[in-house]
């Protein structure tokens, strides 16, 4: 009971089960249908894989705010590898590799440039938007038929059991990464380094390798979480990913991680995308205006911040 | 007592070579000069007071002999081997421990984490390398009961929770445990009450007993006067004294700390 009353994520679990509870008394017609189920999934998956990269990110400290473009750019290349005749498979790899190569350019400016990662990412943001314009001239196609039934495809884009397949890799994904962040070396690294960087690096933490990692994973499952996309949905256009970026932000946010560093958790940041797609979702099915989304992000980032910073004086008061 | 080639004083019947030697180090913060041709040499089994005002420096020359800052000029030998690259990690590899008042323990870590921090214990499972949480346990709360430590403290707990006596006593208590060389403690009884205070130096002589090297940073010279072998007084980041204990009474360096300013580098015979 002690445990569960310190985790980070205790917020969101709260709120989770809050709206599971609300949308079941209000609106289970609406809440368990499959179709709803699935978008939800869906949008879970994309922004959950976007989330957990951004969640190493602000674990220390740092803010990723290119991972809108980066998701655009990595998607719109691996669409037009593919529509030049390069393998899935080598396309996928060739586009993992440029958004592994976003991340290590954040992460040299950061380290090296002694830059705040807000200013890096910035203009990221800007320069990697501005580049799918003046690569494609404002016009792309989406990921040809005959590629999206391929195992390839299917195995990102498909379904196993009914399930999207992009869902389970969330799953599979995330529990990885909360495996790495609480029982490995790196990952005690990692939050020693949001938590007090000049005491980690006392202790001989590498700090730069630290960071550079952090920053790599971040673009890595920003360019993933696009192409999880376009196997399953092959609209695109230029303007794939914007404004992702704070979304992402906030998923990880409302998800318990704190944006000093340092404490977080990757169920926090998948409970946290789902929180907001489910509530998309529902104000969508409402027949409310999609807008108010956006307003109701804002909302529930404020709650959820409120309620987490109260349980964590909580918790320092009482021990 | 005899006196070196570069007339630096040490214990007589120890003519071994010094563990750590600083040579004409400078370092400048910027345009700041925070440091100006300090020499001075450590010796293995002995306690250094290395005392001086606030801003003389003192921080400054631990921070570079801890591979935290490289000098801006100047050479640094350990064991007579010189450091080209500073690096903290290096540092700690070569058995060198420094514990400082506001640096050291991460506060969102657990007890456990802290102790390890930096050569966490791992096992394989599957071939892969995962934290051994079992050891990391067992090992921090035998040092939590051996230090005295309160037997309500659970090294899972974040280590936020602990007083800052606690703290230090476990920083000092981790330094001890794994076997190092050197212990640096920089001013490592501010805010601690009088018996955690007594308790830290009694720790200070204890680590020197076992043969170790300890440079104990402080300003309060009367304290340190009591425990340490030998004092080195630095002020406006130049040495101004390097003297055996019994060379001078408390009262004296004192005065010189006070006058620092008219007080001339050279060093007082000793022969
Ligand atoms: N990172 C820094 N940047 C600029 N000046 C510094 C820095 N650290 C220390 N100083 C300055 O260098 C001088 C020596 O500082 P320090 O070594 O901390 O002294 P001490 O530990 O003896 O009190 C002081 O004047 C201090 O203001
Ligand atoms: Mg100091």
């Amino acid at each position: 009971m002690r445990k569960l009353l310190k985790r980070p994520d205790l917020g969101i679990i709260i709120g989770c089960l809050f709206i599971f509870a609300l949308f079941t008394l209000y609106d289970p017609a609406q809440w368990f249908n499959w179709g709803t189920v699935s978008n939800i999934g869906e949008y879970t998956a994309i922004l959950g894989l976007l989330a957990i990269g951004q969640s190493f990110v602000v674990l220390i400290r740092e803010i990723d705010l290119s991972v809108g473009s980066v998701y655009g750019i990595v998607g719109i290349a691996f669409v037009g590898l593919e529509n030049n005749n390069v393998s899935d498979v080598l396309a996928f790899v060739l586009a993992m590799l440029l958004a592994l190569l976003v991340g290590l350019v954040n992460a040299a400016l950061v380290i090296r440039g002694k830059l705040s990662s807000m200013i890096v990412t910035l203009g990221g943001l800007f320069f990697y938007r501005g580049l799918i314009y003046i690569i494609t001239h404002g016009a792309v196609t989406g990921v040809p038929q005959a590629v999206r039934q391929n195992w390839f495809a299917q195995l990102l884009g498909g379904h196993s059991l009914r399930i999207q397949n992009g869902f389970l890799l969330l799953l599979i994904l995330g529990f990885l990464c909360a495996v790495t962040l609480h029982e490995t070396r790196f990952g005690n690294h990692l939050l020693a380094l949001g938590g007090d960087p000049a005491s980690a690096e006392s202790r001989g933490v590498p700090l730069g390798k630290v960071r550079t990692i952090a920053f790599a994973l971040c673009s890595l499952f920003a360019g993933l979480s696009a192409i999880v996309t376009l196997t399953n949905d092959p609209e695109t256009s230029v303007s794939l990913g914007t404004g992702m970026e704070l979304e992402a932000i906030a998923a990880v946010v409302v998800g318990g991680t704190l944006l000093t560093g340092g404490r977080g958790t990757m169920l926090g940041t998948i409970l946290g995308s789902f929180f907001l797609t489910a509530v998309r979702s529902e104000i969508i099915a409402l027949g409310a205006p999609p807008s108010w989304y956006v307003s109701f992000v804002g909302i529930a980032l404020l709650t959820l911040v409120t309620i987490n910073t109260l349980l964590l004086k909580r918790l320092r008061i009482s021990g | 007592m005899i006196t070196g080639s570069d007339g630096q004083s040490r214990p007589a019947g120890s003519p071994k070579k010094p563990l750590i030697s600083i040579k004409n180090v400078g370092l400048s913060y910027g345009n700041f000069q925070a440091l100006t041709d300090v020499s001075v040499d450590f010796y293995q089994g002995e306690l250094v007071g290395l005392v001086g005002d606030n801003g003389a420096g003192k921080t400054t020359l631990i921070r570079i002999i801890s591979g935290i800052i490289p000098p801006t000029s100047g050479e640094v030998y350990f064991d007579g081997e010189r450091i080209i690259k500073f690096h903290p990690k290096k540092a700690i590899d070569l058995g060198l421990e420094c514990i400082q008042q506001a640096i050291g323990l991460c506060d969102n870590l657990s007890v456990g984490r802290n102790y390890f921090l930096g050569r966490e214990p791992v096992r394989r499972i599957l071939g892969l390398p995962f934290l051994d949480k079992k050891k990391i346990r067992e090992a921090s709360a035998k040092v939590v009961h051996d230090f005295g430590l309160r037997d309500s403290v659970d090294v899972d707990d974040e280590i936020a929770l602990l007083s800052g006596g606690e703290k230090q006593t476990f920083k000092i208590a981790r330094a001890v445990t794994f076997r190092n060389r050197v212990i640096i403690m920089d001013e490592p009884t501010n805010h601690l009450s009088v018996r955690e205070r007594t308790r830290v130096n009694e720790l200070a002589v204890q680590l020197k007993q076992q043969g170790l090297l300890v440079i104990y940073i402080t300003h309060d010279i009367f304290q340190i006067h009591r425990i340490a072998d030998r004092i080195v007084i630095l002020e406006n980041g130049r040495k101004v004294t390097d003297v055996p204990r019994d060379a001078m009474s408390a009262e004296a360096l004192e005065g010189i700390i006070r006058d620092g300013s008219r007080t001339s580098t050279k060093e007082p015979k000793v022969s």
